[in-house]
């Protein structure tokens, strides 16, 4: 391992620099929050932030996205649309990159995703580590995301007015020779690196009150837990929790023509399975209506389908989906109440 | 006029403030192609002729007098598709919010005044509660995009395309910061989409113009609303200023009060 210091002064201009090749999507301040934009002033980046309102998520699978075009003049032609652009994605945290990870695996098996897949490979990726937890409703610790050894091209750590750089990929390895101003790591770096990490662990907490290797067993038995009515009542159905969730990766697609039916575009947009509509099919047929089962289908998908699909749990522990909710609707709570009801 | 390819549509107005038929009046300015697709027959508030041939007839304002009906069944009998336009038509609008005033009587004289019983007046309703509708376009006003998606959709034989799914949906993709979660009021949890969330995006909480989404949990929503600060009449006067209609909503509401 062949670490590097950046100092907190050589950020702007390094950031200015990828700016003239790439988009360089970052942290900035919303109000009172943070999101992840794209950047015109470096001086706008807030690697302070605590979480972002959507997940950097966003910029490999937008919210909306175009598939491709067609003409129905004649015969039928179709054309792949691809709007991706070559892509710096700054100051991701451990739980999203954990989450990018997942979602690598989700559009590249079985039916590899040509747009995901194309921006995914134009993405250089920096990770931040976080060195407390970004508040209250965290559990990254559960969820073993709270750091990371691989993912990103380029992992930053900070120590006082600098940041300890590693770069684990190739990728890494060049964007820091063409466009960074680094020097090696020495003896007192390394120490400093090893003081913040190790003064780090303690200051996060555990919130399940259980392994999560035993969510997958634990919520097979939980399909007629009396929890999912009580959810069923208290939610809303807003499609918040999944919407900001950086493992969601559910979308919708249709298709717009124009007025003349001679030509039209196939576009896609983040779909929810909280939402009353999500599960009505052809006829009008709707078969998970009641809102216990869409809060029941999440929380299998987020602890037992994806885990028996991609060996992975499908949640990351970033607690967005516990901030959003209006209602105080609450994964940990739930996933605990399920436990403790077990014992 | 000639006779051509076009679809033949009228526009007609019950108790309104005929916003939705200008927003229609910008839309055709700035959407041309529509004329292409279209032939308006009849449309007071922007023409003078008045033909009856029409096959689809556009609807705005609510049904709020006994005389009302009469057109309204005329209107239905010759359109072959009937829309309901914007939120009067489509939900009652804020013309419902005399239904819940104690009387009448008192409505129409403050209105009126000593010339009260010179205008005919019975609880506000949508037209759907009169005749049969075939597609809504909500909002107060409408949304001139929607609007041209409709027609659009109609023509082509589609559903409308109007979003089942509620305001939180737009305003969270937008990633606004949350005013219900900052203590703010706001409906979006329960209102329909399709206006972009523009009322949360610029800080003010959403009133609930595009009436409720099909299945909404208003029992969940006044939890919501309640743990936000709201007093009951103010929860009450938010839920009702648009959807006064949806009476039976709002009674399960007053119910767990
Ligand atoms: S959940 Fe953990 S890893 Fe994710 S942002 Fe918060 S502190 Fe960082
Ligand atoms: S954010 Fe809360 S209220 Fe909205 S759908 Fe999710 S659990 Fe239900
Ligand atoms: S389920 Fe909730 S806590 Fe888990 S990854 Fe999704 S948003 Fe984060
Ligand atoms: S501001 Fe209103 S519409 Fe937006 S997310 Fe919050 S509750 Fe929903
Ligand atoms: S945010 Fe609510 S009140 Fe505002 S336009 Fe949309 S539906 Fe109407």
């Amino acid at each position: 391992m062949n670490l590097k210091v950046l100092d907190k002064r050589a950020i702007a201009p390094l950031v200015e620099a990828l700016m003239d090749d790439y988009r360089v999507v970052g942290p900035q301040a919303k109000g009172s929050k943070f999101t992840f934009e794209a950047v015109t002033d470096p001086a706008n980046l807030r690697f302070d932030y605590d979480t972002t309102i959507l997940p950097p998520k966003k910029v490999l699978l937008p919210p909306q996205e175009r598939l491709a075009t067609f003409t129905l003049q004649e015969d039928l032609q179709v054309k792949t649309v691809l709007e991706t652009e070559p892509t710096v994605l700054l100051g991701v945290h451990t739980c999203d990159l954990k989450a990018i990870q997942l979602l690598d695996e989700v559009f590249s098996k079985d039916f590899p995703d040509a747009q995901y897949l194309a921006q995914r490979e134009q993405t250089i990726l920096i990770s931040l580590e976080c060195l407390s937890p970004c508040d209250e409703h965290s559990f990254c610790k559960d969820m073993g995301t709270l750091t990371a050894s691989e993912g990103s091209d380029i992992h930053l750590t900070e120590i006082d007015s600098a940041y300890i750089v590693d770069a684990t990929t190739e990728a890494g390895e060049e964007l820091l020779a063409r466009y960074a101003t680094v020097r090696d790591a020495t003896e007192a770096d390394m120490q400093k690196l090893n003081k913040e990490l190790g003064a780090k662990w303690p200051k996060f907490n555990y919130q399940l009150d259980f392994e999560t290797a035993k969510l997958p067993s634990m919520l097979e038995a939980a399909f007629e837990h009396p929890l999912w009515n009580d959810l069923g009542d208290r939610c809303l159905a807003c499609g918040s929790c999944t919407n900001v969730c950086p493992t969601c990766y559910c979308f919708n697609v249709y298709d717009e023509v124009d007025m003349l039916l001679t030509k039209g575009t196939r576009s896609r947009n983040w779909d929810s399975c909280q939402l009353d509509e999500f599960a009505r099919v052809a006829g009008g047929e709707n078969f998970r209506e009641a809102r216990a089962a869409r809060q029941r289908h999440r929380l299998m998908r987020k602890g037992k389908y994806i885990y028996e699909k991609f060996d992975e749990l499908g949640c990351v522990g970033c607690g967005r989906c516990i901030r959003t909710c209006t209602a105080k609707i609450s994964i940990v709570e739930s996933f605990n109440t399920i436990h403790n009801g077990k014992k | 006029m000639t006779t051509n390819n076009k679809v033949k549509v009228a526009f007609f107005d019950f108790a309104s403030c005929e916003g939705c038929q200008l927003t229609i009046v910008d839309a055709l300015q700035t959407h041309l192609d529509l004329l292409d697709m279209v032939e308006i027959v009849q449309f007071r508030e922007a023409m003078t002729e008045k033909g009856e041939d029409y096959v689809i007839a556009f609807v705005e304002g609510s049904c709020t007098r006994k005389c009302d009906e009469e057109r309204l069944f005329k209107i239905r009998e010759q359109a072959a598709l009937v829309v309901a336009l914007g939120a009067c038509a489509h939900t009652g609008g804020v013309n419902a919010l005399k239904n819940v005033q104690p009387s009448l009587q008192d409505v129409r004289e403050y209105v009126y005044g000593d010339k009260a019983d010179w205008y005919e007046t019975y609880p506000t309703r949508p037209i759907s509660a009169v005749i049969d509708v075939d597609a809504f376009i909500p909002g107060c006003p409408i949304d001139r995009g929607e609007f041209v998606k409709v027609v659009k959709n109609v023509l082509l034989g589609k559903t409308p395309g109007i979003p089942d799914y509620p305001i939180c949906v737009e305003c969270k993709l937008k990633e606004n910061v949350c005013l219900l979660l900052e203590g703010q009021p706001c409906l979006g949890p329960v209102t329909r989409a399709g206006c972009g969330a523009i009322c949360p995006t610029y800080g003010e909480g959403c009133e609930g113009c595009r009436g409720l989404i099909p299945h909404p949990n208003e029992n969940a929503m006044k939890d919501v609303l309640d743990e936000a600060g709201l007093k009951l009449e103010e929860i009450m006067s938010r839920f009702t200023m648009y959807n006064a209609y949806q009476k039976e909503q709002i009674e399960t509401v007053e119910e767990r009060i």
